[in-house]
């Protein structure tokens, strides 16, 4: 208790609390452009702490982390223009909330969401760290493949309306996750020798084109239809959720912010694949899943809650196995050892002020984005108000700056161009977009796993389901299979009697 | 076309200098004059990127000048080296170049690569990171030996993880294979952080990686090293074995250092080595990479090149007889 106390103390200074606030503000910003990811953020923050105190240096970071996530979200309400993949679920609905004029309240809901959800990981990460850690280590190769079949069943979820499309959709999407290196054998796949392919199809290029670029054309090139209309226009300034639907939602935040905690804790999950999961949790357990995709505010909710709690998650094996849970917290361990301190056990021992510190900071972090949201939340809906002429333009200079900035490649750029002109026309031709990306980030996780498994097992299938975990997972994919199948079955039931 | 214009003007005026007698030295006392850019072929916030970093901060200092970091990425490696060899050789863009990839790339990807040593001008090694062989804690296995022995009751049944095929893990451990003679179950990962998961979680039998990344899980005691790639023992780890004291002759590190691209003038040169070696000699730039886990091995200009050289002909044989990859 003396230790938190401490740790409080040190963030409750003018100068942590002004980092605090500086950190915040540049995450929001980081998270709301197009190819400015996390990972980047952060690790363009590394160098600024050289020579900053060790406390506060994490204190920025840390900031910078949890603020860039949520700040994803604005853009991807307001202008269905994701900034990292870990938003793409909120544009789902967030979108449609803000073409009807409901922007604010969209946004309202999605910073609530993101505060409740980073607040449950921050809470998990203080209380319970320790034991949790063991999770990311239970999980081997068979069971990552599992969840990557469980997050390619989160497709049928988004897809519901138009299955043929979305499965073509997503079939393109797991072809393209064939191109690039082997991992196994080093041959080129579909590389056409080209070296920028080597490392796969670059998926920040893909998902910028498609939701970004194709967003920018639609602006500019108008259709009856298409982007905000006349019901944007008139928007209230309602900036907060109706209290009904808070309460409504209660139960997906508290569920999406477990599901995000927990695949936060397994490195190489992904902060999409928690978002998509916990979208299709909700609209499972939804009395009106029919409502998902086209305004439902619960299911930004799920969403926001879910990518936020994953943040206190990555921490959970970073700061006590030393193991980092995604790309951001392992440029995060760079930002640790720099300033001496060796993630692992030995940080809640040796370093226990800092590590505390870092905490703590967390759930100050999370309160500042929220209080910054929603106070700019009245403000940033006007972006809707500029006209489609002005904003295009201005998010395809954005989207391509960003997409150099990734890797500094001219052939990033053109990928983008060519993803925002096949993003035109699958919107269009009501293709959806989400199964294409959800496959590409997912098609790489669940070859690289199965080929492990079979790799460890000595080619033995059944080691997918004679470990219990394994096993477990496996029934829940089943489970998201059959459930909705036999409802439907029963509805026809009901109905001819 | 507005290209052409201002390269004949360049030609022009350097024929104008020549003509007027300016030695070359005064180019280099007028060096650097505008920030200079390193390129690091992989990614920020990764261990060559770090390097580079506190490199560029020390190196700022000893230049007068900015150093700016420039990430690129991609085909393990192969992407920024091309730009470092495409790149003017004026001085003004150096990057960092990692072994065995920089010397390995030109041959395993004959038909598609777009760099050879000979575009690079090597200035000097900064850091040689040896490859360490560990199993988790409760590992029945002490030494080498007894890995080797629960191999020979059963062949292939020893999975071991690496980060790449072709990468130095990989060939690392393909030659402690080779000397002793078995057959490993090689299981490939995206990275240390999920390697080592693997191996603490029991989900691999051992694994394979470079002594910075492994040191603090071995001195922490949840992970025990089997055998570390050097000739002699290091002393983050002072307590692990090298492979020859355990009668495995195999010697294998991942390595980083600096080049320019081919053709820099000799001042020029001359002055960044110069640089180059007032950071990697001065003590605080050491005990920052010490931190790391990062060993110094210094190794400059002519030396550095000769020995990538070396190296680069010596995995070319091994590469001729049995390839790594499939072609």
């Amino acid at each position: 208790m003396d230790i938190l106390l401490t740790a409080l103390a040190n963030v409750v200074t003018p100068t942590a609390l002004l980092t605090l606030v500086l950190g915040t503000l540049a995450g929001i910003l980081i998270g709301a452009l197009p190819g400015l990811s996390s990972t980047m953020g952060v690790a363009l923050c590394i160098p600024i702490t050289f020579n900053m105190p060790p406390d506060l240096a994490l204190i920025l970071l840390g900031a910078v982390y949890v603020s860039s996530v949520y700040g994803g979200s604005v853009t991807a309400i307001l202008l269905r223009t994701p900034g990292t993949d870990a938003s793409i679920a909120t544009a789902l609905d967030g979108y449609p909330m803000a073409a009807a004029g409901r922007g604010g309240e969209a946004i309202g809901m999605a910073t609530l969401a993101s505060l409740f959800g980073g607040l449950v990981s921050v809470i998990v990460l203080l209380a319970i760290a320790p034991p949790l850690s063991k999770v990311a280590l239970a999980f081997g190769p068979q069971e990552y493949t599992w969840l990557a079949i469980f997050g390619l069943v989160t497709i049928v979820g988004v897809v519901s309306e138009r299955p043929v499309k979305g499965v073509l959709s997503a079939a393109l999407g797991l072809i393209l996750a064939t191109v690039g290196l082997d991992a196994f054998t080093g041959e080129q796949r579909f590389t056409f020798g080209q070296g920028e392919l080597f490392d796969g199809v670059p998926l920040l290029p893909v998902l910028i084109g498609l939701f970004s670029v194709s967003q920018a054309f639609n602006l500019c090139i108008p259709r009856d239809g298409g982007v905000l209309s006349g019901e944007a226009q008139r928007m209230q300034g309602r900036s907060l959720p109706y209290w009904a639907d808070l309460k409504r939602c209660l139960r997906t935040l508290c569920r999406s912010s477990v599901i995000g905690s927990v695949v936060g804790i397994l490195p190489g999950a992904g902060t999409s694949i928690a978002a998509f999961i916990s979208y299709n949790e909700a609209r499972r357990h939804s009395s009106h899943p029919e409502t998902f995709g086209k305004g439902e505010i619960e299911g930004v909710a799920a969403s926001e809650a879910a990518n936020n709690a994953v943040t206190g998650g990555t921490l959970i094996p970073t700061l006590t196995l030393g193991i980092p849970g995604n790309a951001v917290t392992a440029v995060f361990v760079g930002g640790l050892t720099i300033h001496g301190m060796i993630p692992g056990p030995s940080l809640f021992t040796q370093h226990a002020e800092s590590t505390y510190t870092l905490i703590v900071s967390l759930l100050f972090a999370n309160l500042m984005f929220a209080v910054l949201g929603l106070w700019l939340c009245r403000y940033m809906v006007k972006v809707t108000r500029v006209p489609g002429a002005v904003l295009g333009p201005m998010i395809l200079l954005f989207s391509l700056v960003g997409t150099y900035a990734l890797r500094n490649e001219m052939f990033d750029v053109w990928l983008t161009m060519a993803c925002g002109l096949m993003g035109y026309f699958m919107e269009r031709w009501r293709y959806p977009a989400a199964p294409l990306v959800i496959a590409l980030i997912l098609g790489p996780i669940l070859e690289v796993n199965f080929r492990r498994a079979m790799q460890i097992s000595q080619w033995d299938l059944t080691t997918f389901f004679t470990r219990p975990l394994s096993l477990a997972l496996c029934l829940l994919v089943v489970l998201a299979l059959v459930i909705p199948l036999w409802r439907r079955w029963r509805q026809r039931q009901c109905a001819v009697a | 076309m507005q290209l052409s214009i201002s390269r004949c003007g360049g030609v022009a005026l350097a024929a104008l200098a020549l003509s007027v007698g300016v030695s070359p030295s005064a180019l280099a006392e007028d060096y650097p004059n505008k920030p200079i850019q390193m390129i690091v072929s992989y990614g920020a916030g990764g261990s060559t990127d770090t390097m580079a970093r506190i490199f560029a901060k020390y190196a700022e200092e000893a230049l007068g000048q900015r150093v700016v970091v420039v990430n690129k990425p991609g085909a393990g490696g192969e992407l920024g080296w091309v730009h470092l060899a495409n790149a003017d050789p004026d001085g003004y863009t150096l990057g960092l170049i990692n072994s065995p990839s920089v010397e390995t790339h030109p041959f395993t990807r004959a038909d598609t690569v777009g760099y050879s040593l000979d575009d690079l001008q090597p200035l000097a090694n900064v850091v040689t990171d040896p490859g360490v062989l560990a199993v988790a804690a409760d590992s029945p296995w002490q030494s080498l030996e007894e890995l080797v022995a629960a191999v020979r009751a059963e062949p292939r049944s020893v999975t071991v993880s690496h980060e790449g095929v072709g990468g130095d893990d990989h060939l690392a451990a393909l030659n402690f294979a080779a000397a002793a003679g078995i057959d490993l179950n090689f299981v490939s990962f995206n990275g240390n952080a999920e390697a080592t998961a693997a191996l603490l979680g029991g989900h691999i039998d051992a694994f394979e990686g470079n002594m910075s990344e492994a040191a603090a899980h071995i001195n922490e005691g949840e992970v025990r090293g089997l055998a570390v790639w050097s000739n002699q023992r290091m002393e983050a780890i002072a307590d692990v074995p090298t492979g020859a004291e355990q009668g495995y002759e195999v010697v294998s590190s991942a390595s980083r250092g600096l080049a320019l691209p081919a053709g820099v003038p000799d001042d020029v040169y001359a002055r960044l080595l110069e640089v180059t070696r007032e950071v990697i000699e001065n003590p605080e730039f050491e005990a920052e990479l010490a931190r790391l886990n990062m060993p110094l091995d210094p190794l400059y200009g002519d030396e550095y090149a000769a020995s990538l050289k070396a190296s680069q002909d010596s995995l070319k044989a091994v590469w001729d007889q049995d390839p790594w990859i499939e072609p």
